[in-house]
């Protein structure tokens, strides 16, 4: 049992960061019907971006830990979210009337050229974060490990979400995003600004994708060019979970999905992990085949 | 609309036939360059093992400078033809195609094991030698082909010092894990099996998944077993984050890898802390080519790219081009000669990782294989 | 999309479109004659480089093949799959297992890897064929990696592991071994036109139809009593088993199959080019297998940078022909103006036979 309860520790902290990459997939695609496979790379780039300022500029041994990791963070999310927005108006806003496959082709497309540019520019071999950003502690409670820096990233995660739910539910922006998700046309009568909606939905979008790939930066210590395929297939698919299109269900989707893995890992076998979470994913989606929490968006016949 | 879009494609098909002709055609091509020797490199400078390619390629042609420098082979100059395989068998079959073509008298290449046995065929069809850098597993040189050789060893010689350099440090109870790739699986195998014809068996066997970062539960499940010494057959990222990980539940349990561990970007991943303990066995790393060649050349390059080759492997690719051009400046630019002087003149050559020699089968004699540790300051250090 | 046109119009039209065809069929049949006859005219050049380009020519005829089959499912049904590498797994795996365990020759293993990968379809798309779009896409990509998955695990001992399976023999036809890049040019390219005719042949018929009245309007088709179940899940199965073929001939092509071959990565390739060359048009299909191919390998040039490159052209290249380079026409239904007049095809209509 005592095993048990380490293994959702675990759990939690890799789905909290399935579940912000989640968030990207999920914003866009409630907004605009698109899946934006260029995703998961911008995830990437976010860790590259902190590679630059934590470890190429050393920004924590110049500014300590917390106010260095402060600032990146903010500087990470400046710049995936700039990024997200030229991928917008370069690869998918000439592709908004167009078949919506069109667009799944484009953004296949531009997520290669964009892996391969982080490949250019930093190489292609693995970089290390510095190890020693924060100090290994590890806290015992009853009898269990759980290291800070797991509590970091989890509520790190947790608060990001929690600030993107308010925003999304109580704020006037919040309820035009809302409101283009459910019918663009009728919210475009009704004086939203959809184009505006859209160009949010990709600030937001990366900024949280990019967000989570400096916080993988810094607990793991390790980066590399591809790293964005293995995430960004693991969020989508736990924005599927969840209910694509919604921002509750990417949440939970992504928490579960660390959760499956984790347990998949412990008690059945750590070589079909993967599979495993697959499996559930199919199993989920016969059963509820919009997800668990679908997005409330009547089927365009 | 219809007509309009045929003249495309038909355009397009050509435009892309004539091209792959022209630039594939040794008629166009070396017609500026007449005398020139071709070797050919055949490596992942794409895809998800682009570093271990990009190296290869950086200390190919560092090695080739220095012989065109020095006036070429007999008078001419080598030129290094680079095909990308992509780090897949179906990428390198188009690769070796297109090398063989280009008119490549021998080639250096690949990293991974099913990559180099997807074109074994197509080189020894052609008659073409090739000499493989990073491709441990057995069966590649068990074929009979009489035009492959390696310079790096193979799964079952490491499996070999890898069973025995832990059953030499008193280990009694080990815990296997490998990545599920080819190489990772192989080496845990042959250490599983060497184990257990020494009355040693292992309380833990199971696969992680390479690329993944979080290998906490692995370690708890491990842990649970009480092994006296982790062995991971796998690569170095992972093997960094299990380091990091093991320390952070802190438990202090040995750790020893392969030689896919040789990397200094481990211990930076991992921290010194954690990193410090760690064993592995691998040929000779760089700091330990000791050899005034080997001092030489690492001078070299760390001035060109301001950085040492990241992995050994990059070494041993330099070592396949090395032995290629002693092959040719005794007996000529000719493939099949070239592999005859491989196989039975080639003597004790002085290479960057120490002296090479091929035995029948194409793999390279001798003991390479070292045991390090990683120090308290970060460094591979070597034990006897 | 398909409204009639005016009778008097249409029939003017048409014979104007109809003395273009001729031509244009003539430079079509000349354009696959010079296509065939290219080995020969390598050898006759003397060219050094006819083995590379062969080899190239043969892998795109391959994956044109995959696409022509993968096109049935996503450009013909509208279903969208992302998993196709998956059947193409087994159909390779299969053969290689029949004929290294069994000592089958190649093309005896043919159709049981076709019927292997058909049955594998049916077992895995039942219970999810009722998903709609992006759902269905995220479960074949995960059927997909589970396939990899268990390649990789050796699952049943049936796959040796992450080394795959290897030493897998070349096919014989008619006593005639097929060995060298031009035997596989013809053997590839021959089933290439094969299975064009067959799945032009397919397109026209009462199950072609039923499929284009499915991706246009899945919940008309339904209402007008077509068995949309049904007609999906045969998609799907016909598509898997031309995939599973494909992998006999990429196993003994091969020799040796290993589990990176069967990636989410390639399932993405054939998905770009049905969607790149004109989803549901076989001519634009086997383009795109030209280009996205073809361009990985005229960009070798740039070296490191080369799938940079490649990804910008995708890009660019959708965003230039959002449709698809070379879409299908929109099919036109001519009015049966004089009633007494038939049209080649209308019988059919007339036809109430419910078999497919």
């Amino acid at each position: 049992m005592a095993h048990f309860v380490e293994q959702i520790i675990f759990g939690l902290t890799v789905g909290s960061v399935y579940a912000l990459i989640a968030l990207g997939y999920t914003m866009v695609y409630g907004v605009m019907k698109l899946i934006n496979f260029a995703h998961g790379e911008l995830f990437a780039l976010g860790a590259f971006v902190g590679y630059i300022f934590l470890v190429t500029l050393n920004w924590g041994g110049l500014l300590g830990p917390a106010l260095a990791i402060g600032c990146v963070a903010i500087i990470v999310c400046v710049a995936t979210a700039l990024a997200g927005h030229a991928l917008e108006r370069v690869a998918y806003r000439p592709l908004r009337h167009s078949d919506r496959l069109a667009a799944v082709v484009s953004a296949l497309g531009a997520s290669i050229f964009l892996q391969n540019v982080i490949m250019v520019v930093w190489g292609a071999q693995y970089r290390a974060f510095n190890a020693s950003l924060l100090p290994t502690i590890v806290w015992r409670v009853a009898g269990q490990s759980v290291p800070l820096i797991r509590v970091f990233v989890f509520l790190t995660a947790v608060v990001t979400m929690a600030g993107l739910y308010l925003f999304i539910n109580r704020t006037r922006f919040g309820l035009a995003i809302r409101a283009a998700a459910i019918d663009q046309g009728a919210a475009k009568l009704m004086g939203v600004d959809v184009r505006k909606v859209i160009a949010v939905v990709f600030l937001i979008g990366p900024a949280l994708g990019g967000l989570a790939g400096l916080l993988v930066g810094i607990y793991y210590g390790q980066i590399n060019f591809n790293m964005g395929q293995m995430y960004g297939l693991k969020a989508f698919t736990a924005a599927v979970i969840g209910g694509i299109g919604n921002i509750g269900g990417a949440m939970i989707g992504g928490l579960l999905l660390g959760l499956l893995e984790t347990l998949g890992d412990a008690y059945i076998s750590g070589a079909w992990k993967d599979a495993l979470a697959f499996v559930a994913l199919i199993l989920i989606l016969v059963f509820r085949p919009t997800g668990i929490l679908p997005e409330r968006v009547a089927e365009k016949l | 609309m219809g007509k309009f879009f045929f003249q495309v494609t038909f355009l397009a098909m050509a435009v892309l036939v004539a091209s792959a002709i022209s630039m594939t055609s040794p008629s166009i091509t070396s017609s500026w360059a007449a005398s020139t020797i071709k070797v050919g490199v055949m490596g992942p400078t794409t895809g998800s093992w682009a570093s271990e390619g990009q190296d290869m390629v950086k200390v190919i042609e560092i090695l080739a400078d220095q012989i065109n420098a020095k006036g070429g082979l007999r008078g001419d100059k080598v030129e290094v033809v680079v095909g990308d395989d992509g780090g897949t068998p179906k990428s390198a079959t188009l690769a070796a195609q297109r090398l063989l073509t280009l008119g490549v008298v021998a080639v250096v290449g690949t990293y991974g094991s099913s990559v180099t046995e997807a074109t074994q065929d197509i080189y020894d069809e052609a008659g073409v030698p090739q000499i493989a850098t990073g491709s441990t597993s057995i069966r590649l040189s068990e074929k009979g082909l009489k035009k492959f050789f390696r310079t790096c060893p193979r799964d079952d010689e490491q499996g070999r010092v890898l069973a025995g350099k832990v059953k030499e440090l008193g280990f009694s109870r080990p815990a296997i894990v490998h990545d599920n790739t080819s190489y990772a699986k192989g080496l845990a195998d042959e250490a599983r099996a060497i184990f257990k014809s020494q009355g040693i068996s292992e309380v833990y066997y199971d696969a992680i998944n390479p690329g993944d970062r979080d290998f906490a539960v692995a370690l708890s499940k491990i842990q649970a077993q009480n092994p006296d010494i982790i062995v991971f057959t796998g690569y170095y990222p992972e093997a960094a984050m299990i380091l990091r990980q093991k320390r952070e539940k802190g438990w202090n349990v040995p750790v020893i890898g392969g030689d896919a561990t040789n990397n200094r970007t481990l211990v930076e991943i991992a921290g010194r802390a954690a990193a410090a303990g760690y064993y592995f066995v691998s040929p000779p790393s760089l700091g330990d080519m000791k050899t005034p060649e080997a001092v030489e050349f690492l001078k070299v390059y760390q001035a060109k790219h301001n950085s040492l080759p990241s992995s050994v492997w990059a070494v041993l690719a330099g070592d396949a081009f090395q032995v290629i051009a002693e092959a040719i400046g005794n007996v000529g630019a000719d493939s099949t000669k070239i592999a005859t002087y491989l196989h039975n003149d080639l003597k004790d050559f002085k290479g960057l990782s120490g002296s090479i020699s091929f035995d029948e089968k194409g793999d390279r004699i001798g003991e390479v294989y070292r045991l390090y540790q990683v120090d308290e300051q970060g460094d591979f250090s070597l034990r006897e | 999309m398909s409204l009639a046109r005016h009778p008097l119009a249409q029939s003017q039209k048409s014979q104007r479109l109809d003395h273009q065809r001729h031509d244009f069929r003539f430079l079509q049949i000349a354009g696959v004659g010079l296509f065939l006859a290219l080995p020969f005219i390598f050898a006759s050049l003397g060219l050094t480089s006819a083995p590379y380009i062969l080899d190239l020519l043969s892998m795109i005829g391959l994956y044109a093949l995959l696409a022509l089959s993968l096109n049935v499912i996503l450009g013909m049904a509208g279903l969208f799959h992302m998993g196709h590498a998956a059947f193409f797994a087994v159909g390779a795996y299969v053969t290689a297992n029949l004929n290294l365990t069994y000592g089958w020759s190649i093309m005896a293993t043919l159709p049981v890897a076709a019927v292997a990968s058909g049955f594998m379809a049916l077992l895995v798309a039942f219970p999810v064929i009722h998903l709609r779009g992006d759902y269905l896409l995220i479960v074949t990509i995960g059927i997909v990696e589970i396939v990899k998955i268990a390649l990789t695990n050796d699952i049943f001992g049936w796959t040796g592991g992450p080394n795959g399976l290897i030493g897998v023999s070349r096919p014989v036809i008619f006593g005639y071994r097929v060995v060298k890049p031009h035997d596989f040019f013809y053997l590839i390219w021959l089933m290439v036109g094969i299975s064009t005719l067959l799945f032009h042949w397919l397109e026209n018929s009462r199950f072609g139809r039923a499929l284009k009245y499915i991706k246009e309007d899945t919940v008309a088709a339904e209402g007008m009593g077509v068995n949309t179940t049904a007609y999906k899940l045969m998609a799907f199965v016909i598509g898997a088993a031309w995939a599973g073929m494909a992998g006999t001939i990429f196993a003994s092509k091969m020799r040796a199959i290993s589990p990176e071959s069967f990636t989410f990565g390639e399932s993405v390739i054939m998905f770009t080019i049905v969607i790149l060359g004109g989803s549901g048009h076989q001519k634009g299909v086997i383009l795109g297998a030209f280009l996205v191919m073809g361009l990985p390998e005229l960009f070798r040039q740039f070296q490191d940078t080369r799938l940079l490159v490649y990804g910008a052209a995708l890009v660019a290249m959708m965003i230039f022909r959002p449709q698809g380079l070379w879409p299908p026409k929109p099919r036109l239904y001519r009015l049966p103006a004089p009633y007494d007049q038939k049209y080649p095809g209308e019988e059919k209509l007339k036809d109430g036979d419910r078999s497919c």
